[in-house]
C-alpha cells in the first residue's frame, strides 16, 4: 500500500518539476534595453530626393538613409509621418501609425532601408512611403507593423537637433527648386513673421458625402472669416457655425456657387449635425512679404487654442517646426505651440 | 382506492414465495434506501431477497425510498439491492421470532462517483463578457438520466438546459442562495478545486419546487457543504489533463461523528499549470475547506464551515476566423506575448473570495425540522488587463493589424493594397512574435523612455470585490404522513465595489488618471479630462497612479434583499401537488466614490460645479442632475413568483408530474445603469423580468430501466441587458443598454438508460431538441463615456422580425451559443469495480451571439439611409454553426485492499475524432466598417468565435482509506 501511496507522490512532484510548468501569468522582468542598431548609410537624404523625376520612384536598390529624428506626433500636429534629418536636409517618411513619438524619439538615429518602398510627391512634398496600388497617391503609408519593422531601423538615441535658422531669401530659393529642395521636410526657425488676416480651410457639408462634389465644399478664403484659432476641434467648429461669422460664406467650388450660404437654415442645421474637426492654414508674411501659411490640423491639441491678440494686432512672431510646400506655396507645420514666440 | 392508497403508501410486497409453510409467516423486512451522496431518498431501486441461491422476491422502492418485504419465516436472508445509477450491495438479513426487521436507511454509493468525473474540470472556461463564465452549463447530477448524460457529454459544446442563462440556475449553498446579488452568475468558481467537500447535493430541475426554495425556471441545487455531509475517511487524487490545467492534486479528509457529537472535515487541492491545446492559459489555483460541526443528541446541530480558493489564472480570448485561419489554429490566444523570452498573459483572474457560515438545525422530533444558516461572502476578485494612454494598440489581433485591413476583394471596402496585405500575412502566417503576440518588450521601451517616467502602457486590474451578508431560515413540518410544509425567509445585503487599480506600470513609474477619451473630446478643459475631480482640485494635476493605486473609476453597488417563501407538499393516493410560492422587495442603488470631471455632479452644498466661470455640472433631458459621485436613487422591485407541481405515480415505477411557474424577479443591478463606471443614471423604465414556465414529464425507473421525457414551454419577457462597446465614430467606449427582451424557450428532453441481455451492460441515450428564440424588438440606447450625449435612444433592434430580406423573408434571431438540438447514445458497462463508457454525441442548431447595434435601422440603411433587403441580409442574418460528432470514452477501475483501502483509476478520453473545427460559441463585434466607398451601406466586423479543443484525456488516481 505504501508503495502505491509513495508512487502517486513521485508522480506529483515529477510532474511538478516539468519545465512546461514555468508560469506565463506574472511579470517576467524587466527586459534589457532593444540592441539599437546602426546601419552604414550609402545614400543621403538629399541625394535620395535628387533621384525623383516626376513620378513615384520605386527604389529596387539596396538604398540605405539614415537622419535623426526631429517631428513628434505628441500634440497631435503632426499624424502618420516622422520626418527625419541628415546634414544634407530632411524628409517625411509615412509610418501610418498614430502616436509614433512613443517608438521614435526627438534626436534618435533612424534609418530606412528604401529597397522595396516608393518615394513619392504629395502637392510638392517627397515623401517615403509604401506603394499605392490604387494611384490615387503617389505613395501609401508604411501601416503594417511587419512592413515598418523590416524598413524603418530604429537606431541610437541623440540630442535632439536645433532648428536649422532660415532667411526668406532661403525661403524663396527652396520654393524656386520645389521638392528638390532639402529645405522642405526640415526643422527650421523662420524669424519676423506678421498676422495676414487670412486664412484657408475646406470645409465639408458631410465627411461621409463624396468630398470631389462642389455641393459638399464650401471654402473659407481670403479673409480671417472670425476663426481666431490656430485650427478647430469639432466643438469650436460649431461654435463658430453658431456665432454667425460665416453666415456669408457661400457653399461650392469657386465659379458654382448655386448651393446657398451657410447661413442658410438648412445649411447650418446640416454643418451642426455633420461638425468635424478641421485644419486651417493661418496666413503670415515674412518681412518682405514671403507668404507662409501656418496650417495646423483640427485634431492638434492646441487647435483650439487661441492666436494671440498681440499677433492678430501686428506683433512679429518667430515659428519654429517643420517647413514644407503644398503646391506652389511654402507651409509651415508647428510641432507644438510652443513653436511659436512672440517678439517684444 | 383503499387497496391503491396502501400500495402507494408502502409500495410493497410482490412476494413470490416458493416455499409453502404450514403457518403463514409473520416475519419480514423494511427499510429506506437513500442515496449516499445527499441523503436523498431513491425511488426505483431493486431490492432481491434470496435465501442461499433460491430468489425468494422482488420488490422495488417507492418515491419515498421505502420498502417492504412480507411474509417471511426466520431465518438468514441476502439482500441485494439495485438502482440505476449506484453501485449495487448485498447486505445480510437475519429474520428471528417472526418480526419485521427494519434495517432503516441503508445507503447507496452512486456508481459515477467511482469514476471521479467531475464536469467542473472541463466545464471551466474564461471568457470575460462573452456569456462565457467559469461555470458548469448544466449541472451534472446522476439522480437524473438525462443531466447526469449531458452534464458530462455535452460540456464540451457549452450546452445549457434548455438554453436558459446560466444565471438562471439557483445555486444554494447550505440554504443560501449564492448567485451573484449584482448579476446573477452561478458562482461556482468560489468553490472550485473543492468537489469532494462540496459533492453532497440536492438538486431540482426545470420549475420544480426545491424543499430549499421556491426556485425559478431552471432549477435549484443545494450544495450541503457541511462536514457530516461530507464522506467520511481519507481520500487523495492526482489528476492530469490536457484540456484545463495540467495536475491538480486533492486531498480532503471527513471524520465520523464521534461519541461527543463532534465531527470535522478539511480538503485542499492545487490545481497547477498550462495545457495542450491554448497557449498563454495557465493555472496556480487552490482551494481549502475546512468544517466543524458538533450534533447534541440529533436535536441540535451546529456547523461551522469555511472555504475559498485563491488563485491566479490565465485566460483565453477569442479571435476571429481570419486570425485562426492565418495562424492555423483554432485555439490561437492572443492574450499572451513575450516578455525577456518568457510567456506572459496579458488577462489573468486574480481571486479569492472566502466564504463563511454557520448553520444551526433543530430537530425537535421526526416531523418537525429547523435550519438557520449566516453566511458572509467577501474577498478580491481582479481581472487584469493591458491599459495605454496615447499609444498603439498593443492587442496583436487588433484589426488594423490583419491583413483584411489592408485588402479586401470587395471594393467597397477601400482596402485596396495586396502589397501590404501579404506583409501582414505573411508576418502572421510565419509567427513573428511581434505581431501575432503581445510585444511586452516594445511596451517596456515605450514606457521607459516616456517623459517623466510617465507609462503610456500599464496592466490594469479590474476589480468587482464583493461584501455579501446572509441570513437564511427554513423549517419544514410533516403535519401529517400526507403533507409536508416548507417555509423560509432570506436576507441579503451586498455591497460590492468595482474599481481599477494599478497591477504592473511596466517598467513606467506612474501612470496618469486621466480620461484620455474625454480628452479627444474636451482637450482644452482640464476638469473635463479628470478621472478624480476632487484629487485635482486639492491638487491641482491630476494623480499619478503608481502601483496597487485605485484609478479610473470606483463606485459602490449596494443591494438589499428579503424574501419569504413557503410551500406545502399534499400526497393524495398516488397524487402528489406541491404548491408554492414566494414574495420579496430587492433595492439597489450606486454610490460613486470619486467625481469625475464629465459629471461632476453637485458640490457638498448642492451647488453646481463651476471653475473659472465655466459650468461643469450638467443635467439630463428631465433636468436632473448627472452625477459620477455619491448615491444614485434607490431602485426598489417587489418580487413574486408562484408554483405548482402535480405528480401522479402508478404502481410499476411509472410516474408523471408536470411544473409550472410564474415568477416576476428585480432585474439585475449591472442591467440598471446606463454607464456604471461613470454616473448615476439609471435606465430609463426598469420593470421587473417576468417568465412563465411550464414541464410535463414522464419518468420511468424500475429494473435497470431508467426514463425521462420532458416537454417544456417558457417565455421570458422585459429583460434588460447591458454591454460595454467601443465606438470607432466617437473614438470612445460606451455602453448599449437593451430593453424590453422577450425569448421563448420551447421544446423536449428525453433521457434512457436499457439494460442488455449481457449483465453489467447498459444502453444511454440522451436527445433534446427545441427552439429557444428572441420574440421581441428590444429597444437600444447607447451611450458614451466620454459625454452625456444619448447616440441612439430607444432604437427598435429587430429580433423577432427583420423587415424583409432578399428572398422576401424575415430573419429570426435565436438565443445563442449553446445547441439547440443534441444527442447522444452510448454504452455503458459496468462489473466488478471496471466501468467502461463510450458514447457518440450529436450537436446542431447553435447559434453566434449578436450585436443589437447590426440589427437597427441604422445599420440596414447605411449611410444613405435606405434599407434594402440586401442589406437587411447581410447585417442581421445570425449565424449558424455546423452540426458536430464527438466520440468519448472512459474507462475506469477501483480496487479494495484489505477492505479498508479503495484505490483506483479513471481515464476520459474526450474527442477522439479529434475534430478542431467545432464552434462552440462567439459574439458578433459592436463595430462596423462605416467609410465604405459607395456611400450606400455598412459592413459588419468579422465576428469572433471560441472553439472546442481536439482530442482530451484526463486521468484520475485516487486512493481512500
Amino acid at each position: 500500500m505504501k508503495k502505491f501511496f509513495y508512487s502517486i507522490i513521485a508522480v506529483a512532484l515529477l510532474a511538478v518539476s516539468c519545465e512546461e510548468w514555468e508560469p506565463v501569468i506574472g511579470n517576467q522582468g524587466d527586459p534589457a534595453e532593444p540592441a539599437y542598431e546602426t546601419l552604414t548609410v550609402n545614400t543621403t537624404i538629399s541625394e535620395l530626393k535628387a533621384l525623383y523625376k516626376g513620378k513615384p520612384l520605386h527604389i529596387n536598390d539596396d538604398v540605405i538613409i539614415g537622419g535623426q529624428v526631429t517631428s513628434s506626433d505628441v500634440s497631435g500636429n503632426i499624424y502618420r509621418s516622422l520626418y527625419i534629418q541628415d546634414e544634407t536636409g530632411g524628409i517625411e517618411i509615412k509610418i501610418g501609425n498614430s502616436s509614433l513619438y512613443n517608438d521614435y524619439k526627438l534626436g534618435q538615429w533612424v534609418y530606412v532601408k528604401c529597397q522595396g518602398l516608393v518615394l513619392g510627391n504629395y502637392g510638392g512634398m517627397l515623401q517615403v512611403g509604401a506603394e499605392d496600388p490604387t494611384g490615387e497617391y503617389e505613395t501609401a503609408y508604411i501601416d503594417v507593423k511587419s512592413l515598418i519593422y523590416a524598413h524603418v531601423i530604429k537606431g541610437q538615441k541623440g540630442t535632439p537637433l536645433a532648428p536649422v535658422e532660415l532667411t526668406e531669401n532661403d525661403v524663396k530659393v527652396a520654393l524656386g527648386y520645389s521638392y528638390r529642395s532639402p529645405y522642405f521636410g526640415m526643422y527650421v526657425t523662420l524669424k519676423d513673421l506678421t498676422y495676414s488676416h487670412e486664412i484657408f480651410a475646406l470645409l465639408y457639408m458631410d465627411n461621409y458625402e463624396d468630398k470631389k462634389a462642389s455641393s459638399n465644399r464650401l471654402f473659407l478664403s481670403d479673409q480671417q472669416w472670425g476663426v481666431t484659432t490656430w485650427a478647430m476641434s469639432q466643438n469650436k467648429m460649431k461654435e463658430y457655425l453658431l456665432s454667425g461669422v460665416w453666415d456669408s460664406a457661400k457653399i461650392g467650388n469657386s465659379g458654382d456657387y448655386n448651393y446657398g450660404t451657410i447661413g442658410d437654415a438648412d445649411n447650418l442645421g446640416k454643418l451642426m449635425d455633420n461638425a468635424a474637426a478641421y485644419a486651417v492654414s493661418q496666413y503670415f508674411k515674412m518681412p518682405q512679404g514671403t507668404e507662409i501659411q501656418i496650417r495646423t490640423s483640427g485634431y492638434a491639441k492646441f487647435a483650439d487654442v487661441a492666436i494671440d491678440r498681440e499677433i492678430i494686432n501686428g506683433a512679429k512672431i518667430d515659428v519654429t517646426g517643420i517647413l514644407a510646400y503644398y503646391n506652389g506655396a511654402a507651409q509651415f507645420t508647428l510641432i507644438d505651440i510652443d513653436g511659436v514666440k512672440i517678439k517684444y | 382506492m383503499n387497496i391503491l392508497k396502501k400500495s402507494a403508501a408502502v409500495l410493497s410486497a410482490v412476494l413470490l414465495c416458493f416455499t409453502v409453510l404450514a403457518q403463514d409467516p409473520t416475519g419480514g423486512v423494511k427499510g429506506t434506501i437513500i442515496n449516499r451522496a445527499d441523503r436523498a431518498p431513491i425511488q426505483g431501486a431493486t431490492l432481491k431477497l434470496k435465501s442461499g441461491a433460491t430468489e425468494i422476491g422482488t420488490v422495488t422502492t417507492d418515491a419515498q425510498g421505502n420498502f417492504q418485504i412480507n411474509a417471511l419465516a426466520d431465518g438468514m436472508y441476502d439482500l441485494s439491492i439495485e438502482a440505476p445509477g449506484f453501485l449495487p450491495t448485498t447486505v445480510n438479513v437475519t429474520v428471528n421470532d417472526g418480526y419485521v426487521k427494519n434495517l432503516f436507511s441503508m445507503s447507496l454509493s452512486p456508481s459515477v462517483l467511482a469514476n471521479e468525473v467531475d464536469d467542473s474540470s472541463f466545464g471551466e472556461f474564461d471568457l470575460d463578457g462573452t456569456g462565457y463564465e467559469d461555470t458548469p452549463t448544466i449541472l451534472y447530477d446522476q439522480n437524473d438520466v438525462f443531466n447526469n448524460v449531458a452534464g458530462y457529454n455535452f460540456s464540451s459544446v457549452r450546452f445549457k438546459a434548455r438554453g436558459y442563462a446560466s444565471e438562471s440556475q439557483d445555486v444554494y449553498v447550505a440554504g443560501v442562495k449564492m448567485n451573484d446579488a449584482l448579476t446573477g452568475y452561478s458562482p461556482y468558481s468560489l468553490w472550485s478545486g473543492l468537489n469532494e467537500a462540496t459533492r453532497s447535493k440536492s438538486n431540482v430541475i426545470g420549475s420544480e419546487i426545491s424543499p430549499y426554495g421556491i426556485g425559478g425556471y431552471n432549477g435549484l441545487t443545494n450544495i450541503y457543504a457541511t462536514p457530516a455531509q461530507v464522506r467520511p475517511g481519507m481520500r487523495f487524487s492526482l489528476l492530469t489533463n490536457s484540456a484545463l490545467y495540467r495536475t491538480r492534486v486533492m486531498g480532503t479528509y471527513a471524520s465520523p461523528e464521534n461519541d461527543k457529537g463532534w465531527s470535522y472535515a478539511v480538503s485542499a487541492s492545487a490545481r497547477l499549470g498550462g495545457n495542450d491545446w491554448v497557449q498563454g492559459v495557465y493555472y496556480r489555483s487552490f482551494a481549502y475547506y475546512a468544517g466543524v460541526e458538533k450534533n447534541w443528541n440529533d436535536r441540535h446541530r451546529l456547523a461551522l464551515v469555511t472555504f475559498g480558493a485563491p488563485g491566479t489564472r490565465g485566460a483565453q480570448n477569442a479571435s476571429t476566423q481570419e486570425v485562426y485561419d492565418l495562424v492555423g489554429d483554432n485555439m490561437y490566444n492572443s492574450n499572451w506575448g513575450y516578455q525577456n523570452g518568457k510567456m506572459r498573459n496579458a488577462r489573468n483572474r486574480i481571486t479569492y473570495e472566502p466564504i463563511t457560515f454557520l448553520k444551526y438545525d433543530y430537530t425537535p422530533s421526526k416531523d418537525f425540522e429547523l435550519s438557520a444558516t449566516v453566511l458572509y461572502r467577501t474577498g478580491k476578485n481582479g481581472y487584469t488587463a493591458l491599459d495605454w494612454y496615447d499609444a498603439l494598440d498593443p492587442r496583436p489581433d487588433y484589426y488594423r493589424n490583419l491583413p483584411s485591413y489592408f485588402y479586401m476583394a470587395n471594393e467597397d471596402y477601400g482596402r485596396l493594397n495586396p502589397v501590404k496585405a501579404a506583409w501582414a500575412r505573411e508576418a502572421w502566417q510565419n509567427g513573428l512574435a511581434s505581431t501575432t503576440h503581445v510585444d511586452w518588450d516594445r511596451l517596456y521601451t515605450v514606457n521607459r523612455s516616456s517623459e517623466g517616467g510617465r507609462s503610456k502602457y500599464a496592466l490594469e486590474e479590474r476589480h468587482v470585490d464583493q461584501n455579501d451578508l446572509n441570513l437564511a431560515a427554513s423549517m419544514k413540518w410533516n403535519p401529517s404522513s400526507k403533507v409536508t410544509i416548507t417555509a423560509g425567509l432570506n436576507g441579503k445585503q451586498n455591497r460590492t465595489e468595482y474599481y481599477k487599480k494599478m497591477n504592473d506600470l511596466l517598467g513606467g513609474t506612474y501612470f496618469l488618471d486621466v480620461d484620455q477619451f474625454a480628452e479627444r473630446e474636451y482637450a482644452s478643459s482640464n476638469v473635463m479630462i479628470q478621472n478624480d475631480l476632487d484629487y485635482f482640485f486639492a491638487f491641482g494635476e491630476p494623480r499619478q497612479v503608481k502601483t496597487g493605486d485605485k484609478y479610473g473609476y470606483d463606485y459602490y453597488a449596494h443591494l438589499m434583499k428579503g424574501e419569504g417563501w413557503a410551500s406545502g407538499k399534499f400526497a393524495l393516493g398516488g397524487l402528489e401537488v406541491t404548491i408554492g410560492g414566494k414574495a420579496g422587495v430587492t433595492t439597489f442603488w450606486r454610490e460613486g466614490l470619486v467625481r469625475k470631471g464629465l459629471f461632476p455632479g453637485l458640490d457638498a452644498d448642492g451647488n453646481p460645479i463651476s471653475v473659472g466661470g465655466n459650468i461643469y455640472t450638467t443635467y439630463d433631458e428631465n433636468g436632473e442632475v448627472i452625477t459620477s459621485k455619491g448615491n444614485s436613487k434607490r431602485s426598489t422591485f417587489m418580487t413574486y413568483a408562484g408554483k405548482i407541481n402535480p405528480a401522479y405515480s402508478f404502481t410499476g415505477g411509472h410516474r408523471v408530474f408536470a411544473n409550472a411557474g410564474y415568477s416576476s424577479e428585480a432585474p439585475y443591478f449591472d442591467k440598471a445603469f446606463l454607464a456604471p463606471r461613470t454616473r448615476n443614471t439609471l435606465v430609463k423604465d426598469l420593470v421587473n423580468v417576468k417568465s412563465l414556465s411550464a414541464d410535463v414529464n414522464y419518468m420511468y425507473a424500475t429494473n435497470g430501466y431508467s426514463l425521462r421525457l420532458t416537454g417544456f414551454y417558457t417565455t421570458i419577457t422585459d429583460q434588460t441587458d447591458v454591454m460595454s462597446v467601443y465606438y470607432d465614430l466617437n473614438n470612445s467606449f460606451g455602453n448599449f443598454t437593451l430593453s424590453g427582451i422577450d425569448e421563448r424557450h420551447a421544446g423536449v428532453e428525453l433521457g434512457f438508460e436499457v439494460p442488455t441481455p449481457l449483465s453489467g451492460l447498459s444502453l444511454v441515450g440522451v436527445f433534446t431538441a427545441g427552439e429557444y428564440i428572441y420574440t421581441s424588438n428590444p429597444l437600444l440606447t447607447a451611450t458614451v463615456d466620454n459625454s452625456q450625449e444619448i447616440i441612439y435612444n430607444n432604437v427598435p433592434v429587430y429580433y423577432w422580425k427583420s423587415t424583409p430580406m432578399v428572398d422576401g423573408t424575415v430573419q429570426k434571431h435565436y438565443i445563442p451559443s449553446t445547441p439547440q438540438l443534441a444527442a447522444s447514445l452510448g454504452l455503458s458497462y459496468f462489473y466488478n469495480y471496471w466501468f467502461i463508457d463510450a458514447d457518440v454525441d450529436y450537436f446542431a442548431n447553435s447559434y453566434l451571439d449578436m450585436s443589437p447595434l447590426s440589427r437597427t435601422d441604422y445599420a440596414t440603411a447605411g449611410p444613405d439611409g435606405k434599407i434594402t433587403p440586401e442589406e437587411v441580409e447581410a447585417m442581421t442574418k445570425q449565424e449558424k454553426f455546423d452540426p458536430a460528432v464527438l466520440v468519448n470514452f472512459s474507462v475506469g477501475k477501483s480496487w479494495y485492499y484489505k477492505r479498508k483501502y479503495q484505490y483506483g483509476f479513471s481515464l476520459n478520453a474526450k474527442n477522439i475524432l479529434n475534430k478542431k473545427d467545432v464552434k462552440t460559441g462567439g459574439f458578433e463585434q459592436t463595430r462596423m466598417v462605416d467609410n465604405t466607398v459607395s456611400k450606400e451601406r455598412y459592413y459588419n466586423f468579422d465576428p469572433k468565435y471560441f472553439y472546442m479543443q481536439g482530442f482530451n484525456y484526463m486521468l484520475n488516481l485516487y486512493f481512500r482509506f
